[in-house]
């Protein structure tokens, strides 16, 4: 019963924060210079052509009008058009056309990379601290923290080089039609998720490593290890079961980046993905479509933070019954 | 073997010949009889164009903003999904020649303020309906007109009318004589679509390939046309996207992943030269970037800081270490050496001089100021590096403002006093000139407004006489080299890449890959 | 703060202070963040050249060569330029020097600043009344579902890049995440038995926040400050990815890779000198960090081995 008030309340304030981040977004995208007649026309606009534009794409009704027009077909499911493509034309493309392969392509990568980095990482994270100051754990530090520490790009541009151009063993970008099954799929995706992999576990791997010590530390632990509770039953039942609500938060966050900041590693690779067009988008001051991305991000989010928030609950007693 | 791959694809490329190539071989030890084999396989397969294959090209630039309606293409990807999908009335061939394409024929009265053009019968748009007067007259029609959208209208501006004589005769009324007419038709923008279209992004064209898919910002595909009015393209199909990052791009050519791409970055020139598997094609244009300052505020006013960041360029090193050899150095006027006969040589270059340079800045008394760089074009970021370091020396402390290219068109250029600047290779010298420098034209970007420039623009359009051409010609770019706020160190040359499967790519220095012309006539060995 | 700790045998109201001794990898954490520190103040003066200088050619010329314009781009390391040269001819060392300053300075004040702003308001969340927590927790999943990169974006394209504007934009990005780690650390404090004890006792929330919860929090965001320090690094040198970031000729680490990446497939050091200055930093950190919480949280961990 709990729960499902609190899957109430949640999407209740879920859409209030769409609400927020769609006015945030088309303010900023607002106060920006240029718009999509200022893109399509680039240097060889005049005053002229680009008020004619303007009225041609329909973008000469005030700012606070066309958010109306915007919300208010948002709420009767449509996302409207992008006009930068359409040229002098009147017909734009469907925004739901131009999201739905970018969509699936990212969920794909997003996919792979969490099917292998959340349990590798977390894993990682356990072993290192359950022998904290060990070589093992020296080790995880060190590699963890040397990986990190290089620039997604810098990770992406060596493997690029040494696995596709030196040894040729998989293709240099990842530019997928959305044809490709098994063995041709896995190929594309290979390059873009191994580097993704490297970049979100080590964080996750780190803060596992962090809030499982930090647990560690708690009273009733010290009073399981007093009582002479089995190593391995008190991290894996205890110290675990406690930490699991940083934890989830650290994996959600990181998973919410995989769907909405690998902007580096689609433009190295030719992914056709999510973040690289809300990026484009952006740049073109293509509203709707800059929009309708934000607004799966937003959702993205949110549903997965709420998961990360219904975890810490259920597995903190504490949290479960607030007094 | 490597090198006598490079040298065989030279040979087939025209940029090598048979002595050469004979000698080329002998210097690396191949024998007399050996090296007459290679160039007899080189020649045997520049003779036949093979059929068949799927060429796939990647672009630099491309976005939510790629477009199917000729009128208002602004970049690469655009140019070549246009040749793909439509004709012009006239196209450029190899070395800068025109020839007939939906307009069989053409002809001027003898001032050239009325022009007639017999259109060619038999053509067919993608959707069967056959193309009639009617259509080139309105494709035509669209670029007219303080309203127009057109990003080639200033090359139109003379026209006033365009008047369908019969089913296939379009006449096209002047108001000022304009001899260059042809060439400029020969432009990206002036494809010809069919009338009333409404929904570009079907690309209902006349031309070699017929647009399978278009997907903005992703891909697109297109398949040969099998109706096509002449011989048409050899490869079956296309693929275009695009590759921003340019060592991605490189990368991806040498790879195998793509067969073409524009723009192989001065880093990444090497890297395809030395790869087993593609080759870099290298076309000098007159295209240029460098440094806007405006001639109506300060510091640009003063005519000393102007010469100042003039002297400041050193233009050698720029061509030499930062385009590597792929460029030409610039006179501060926009009509470079591969404008051939129309480039004024006689004028000398203005060379490197820091003790110039300092003379001026110290005569104008400036002490600040500050460069917006946007990366519009390949280059112009290091340039302005090297123009900040130099100045440095002199005791000048020039800021970059480094800007997003996005919204720079529309934001900085023309606004902030001083900001970079990309133009491309128009199709005559005397576009070239007017674009930028027409007295109180919509593009005169250094604000300088020069009287007799306007009469000469005019003035050579009507003249006939060649030296007389030439001689205004030179006239203006002097002019411009002395007087105008713009900076030019260097053109920059049309650097893209293939696969060394791909051969025929003819040589036309406006755009990328042959400008965009490799689409109908090249071909892939098997 | 993290040295204060408190369990079930000591007293809440007295934590026992113990001197936090170091590892063998926390020493050399220590002395490799000495150093950075070091060269983030001598640096530029001890550099061999300007960051901005880009070097001449007739400094490369070989004896006895006839090649006047010898290139002097991603040379190799020589008596010139000892760590070579970048993309565009100038020395990488002496712009690794410069670039401490930047990029450390940078760094160190966003992540302050996100920790500031992302502790106070998690904190305040955690143990304020509920309106607040919900009002700030909404405010703060809005700014946190919208991609870091691209509110950077936006900014930056519509206010400029200064080293000002990106020292705070980038605090206030990160601070969103510290904001929801805080929250949640404080939440599960706040709910332990130690601070119900002190609720108990009649403690004041000032003192309850500051004796109890903030010590208690301080680990895990100890780790978590080590890492927000290399992202913030990280996400810098991806604006200059998409042409943002900090302004030419200042150097900073992240953008000095990006710049010479080109670099790599002929072999140029160029890009990898940066990159290792920010690898020995990131790890020099993290390793103090480690033995920070190890001090605190390890202990019965390592009594249990």
């Amino acid at each position: 019963m709990t729960l499902l008030s609190a899957l109430l309340r949640r999407t209740a304030l879920g859409v209030a924060t769409l609400f927020v981040v769609s006015v945030l977004i088309f303010v900023g995208t607002s106060i920006l210079p240029g718009d999509v007649a200022n893109i399509i026309l680039g240097q060889m606009a005049t005053p002229e052509s680009l008020a004619a534009l303007r009225t041609k794409l329909g973008l000469d009704e005030p700012a606070h009008i066309r958010y109306l027009i915007w919300l208010s077909d948002l709420l009767s499911g449509d996302l409207g058009f992008s006009k930068a493509g359409a040229g002098t034309g009147t017909v734009g493309t469907p925004i739901s056309e131009m999201l739905m392969p970018r969509l699936i392509n990212t969920i794909r990568l997003g996919g792979a990379v969490a099917i292998v980095a959340v349990p590798f990482a977390v894993t990682i994270g356990l072993l290192a601290a359950m022998y904290p100051g060990t070589r093992l754990d020296r080790f995880v530090t060190f590699t963890t923290l040397g990986l990190i520490s290089v620039p997604e790009f810098l990770v992406a541009t060596l493997l690029v080089l040494v696995i596709a151009v030196q040894l040729g063993w998989l293709p240099a970008t990842a530019y997928i039609s959305g044809q490709e099954t098994g063995l041709k799929l896995v190929r594309a995706l290979a390059m873009p998720a191994l580097t993704l992999v490297i970049v979100a576990s080590s964080q996750i791997m780190r803060m596992t490593r962090a809030t499982v010590l930090n647990v560690m530390n708690s009273p009733y632990i010290e009073m399981a290890i007093l009582k002479g509770v089995p190593r391995r039953r008190i991290i894996l039942r205890h110290a675990l079961l406690n930490a699991i609500g940083p934890i989830a938060n650290v994996i959600a966050l990181n998973l919410a980046y995989l769907v909405s900041g690998v902007v580096v590693v689609e433009t190295i690779f030719a992914y056709p993905g999510l973040a690289k067009l809300m990026i484009d988008a952006v740049q073109t001051r293509d509203l709707p479509l800059v929009q309708a991305c934000a607004m799966i991000f937003c959702a993205t989010y949110i549903v997965l933070i709420f998961i990360a928030d219904m975890v810490s609950i259920l597995s903190n007693p504490r949290l479960r019954h607030p007094k | 073997m490597k090198d006598i791959r490079k040298f065989q694809q030279m040979y087939r490329d025209g940029r090598m010949g048979r002595r050469d190539f004979m000698a080329a071989l002998g210097a690396l030890g191949v024998g007399t009889a050996a090296a007459a084999g290679f160039l007899t396989s080189a020649k045997a397969l520049a003779a036949t164009p093979q059929k068949g294959g799927t060429a796939r090209y990647a672009n630099n630039l491309h976005g939510p903003d790629d477009q199917m309606d000729p009128m208002v293409f602004t970049s690469g990807i655009d140019y070549t999904r246009g040749r793909a999908t439509y004709n012009g009335l006239i196209q450029m061939v190899d070395g800068m020649v025109l020839a007939p394409e939906l307009a069989e024929e053409w002809s001027a009265n003898a001032d050239a303020t009325e022009y007639t053009f017999k259109i060619r019968k038999g053509v067919e748009f993608h959707d069967g309906s056959a193309l009639t007067a009617d259509d080139v007259a309105w494709t035509m029609s669209r670029h007219i007109g303080e309203e127009s959208p057109s990003t080639a209208k200033a090359l139109l501006a003379a026209i006033t009318e365009w008047k369908v004589m019969d089913s296939h005769t379009v006449k096209a009324m002047l108001s000022s004589p304009d001899s260059d007419l042809p060439a400029k038709l020969t432009e990206k923008q002036m494809k010809i679509v069919k009338m009333g279209t409404e929904d570009f992004r079907k690309g209902n064209g006349t031309g070699p390939f017929v647009l399978e898919s278009f997907e903005p910002g992703v891909r697109s595909t297109h398949v040969r046309n099998a109706n096509y009015w002449r011989e048409g393209a050899n490869f079956d199909a296309l693929e275009i996207t695009g590759i921003t990052d340019p060592l991605a791009r490189a990368n991806a050519l040498i790879a195998g992943d793509v067969d073409l791409i524009n723009q192989v970055n001065a880093k990444s020139i090497a890297l395809v030269e030395s790869s087993e598997t593609a080759r870099v094609i290298s076309t000098p244009t007159s295209a240029y970037t460098g440094i806007c300052i405006l001639k109506n505020t300060a510091p640009g006013e003063n005519d000393d800081f102007v010469k100042a960041m003039q002297y400041i360029q050193d233009r050698d090193r720029i061509v030499r270490s930062i385009l590597k050899g792929h460029g030409t150095v610039g006179n501060d006027h926009p009509v470079g050496p591969a404008f051939g006969p129309d480039h004024c040589s006689e004028l000398p270059i203005r060379e490197f001089d820091p003790d110039k340079a300092k003379f001026h800045l110290d005569k104008s008394g400036v002490t600040a100021a500050e460069l917006f760089v946007a990366p519009v074009r390949l280059g112009i970021e290091e340039i302005s590096l090297l123009m900040q370091a130099n100045l440095k020396k002199i005791g000048f402390d020039l800021t970059i403002r480094k800007v997003p290219s996005d919204g720079y068109w529309g934001a900085v250029w023309m606004k902030e006093p001083m900001n970079v600047v990309s133009w491309n290779m128009r199709p005559t010298a005397n576009a070239q000139l007017a674009i930028q420098f027409a007295p109180h034209g919509n593009w005169n970007d250094t604000f300088w407004h020069n009287d007799r420039m306007g009469e000469l623009l005019k003035a050579q359009l009507a003249e006939t006489d060649e030296a007389k051409r030439h001689a205004m010609l030179c006239e203006m770019q002097t002019l411009v080299h002395n007087g105008s706020g713009m900076v030019i160190p260097a053109h920059v040359n049309e650097v893209d890449g293939a696969s060394n499967k791909i051969h025929g790519i003819p040589t036309v220095p406006f755009g990328a890959l042959g400008a965009y012309e490799w689409v109908e006539f090249a071909w892939m060995e098997a | 703060m993290a040295e204060t700790e408190t369990s079930f045998e000591e007293l809440p109201d007295a934590p026992p202070r113990r001197r936090l001794r170091l590892s063998w990898s926390g020493k050399l954490g220590v002395v490799v963040v000495a150093f950075w520190m070091v060269i983030v103040v001598i640096g530029p003066s001890i550099s061999p050249y300007h960051e901005a200088d880009i070097l001449d050619e007739a400094l490369f010329i070989v004896p006895g060569s006839d090649n006047p314009y010898p290139e002097t781009d991603y040379q190799p390391p020589s008596a010139v330029a000892w760590l070579g040269t970048d993309y565009l001819g100038r020395d990488t060392l002496s712009r690794t020097l410069f670039g401490a300053r930047t990029t450390i300075g940078i760094s160190l004040a966003s992540t302050l600043l996100a920790y500031l702003v992302g502790v106070t308001l998690g904190i305040a969340a955690a143990v304020g009344r509920p309106v607040l927590d919900s009002s700030l927790s909404r405010l703060n999943d809005a700014i946190l579902s919208i991609p870091s990169i691209m509110l950077a974006l936006i900014i930056i394209a519509a206010i400029g890049s200064t080293i000002p504007i990106l020292i705070v934009l980038t605090g206030l990005i990160y601070a969103s995440t510290v904001f929801r780690i805080a929250r949640s650390l404080g939440l599960d404090v706040k709910v332990s038995d130690f601070v119900e004890a002190a609720k108990v006792r009649g403690e004041g929330l000032w003192w309850i926040i500051t004796r109890e919860i903030l010590p208690n929090v301080a680990m895990p965001m100890a780790t978590d400050f080590g890492l927000r320090f290399v992202y913030v690094i990280l996400f810098i040198s991806s604006l200059s990815f998409l042409g943002l970031g900090v302004q030419p000729p200042q150097s900073d680490w992240g953008s000095m890779v990006r710049e010479s990446l080109s670099g790599l497939p002929y072999g140029s050091i160029a890009p990898l000198v940066p990159a290792m200055a920010i690898a020995t930093l990131t790890i020099a950190i993290n390793l103090i960090v480690d033995d920070v919480s190890a001090h605190s949280g390890g202990r019965l961990a390592r009594r249990m081995i």
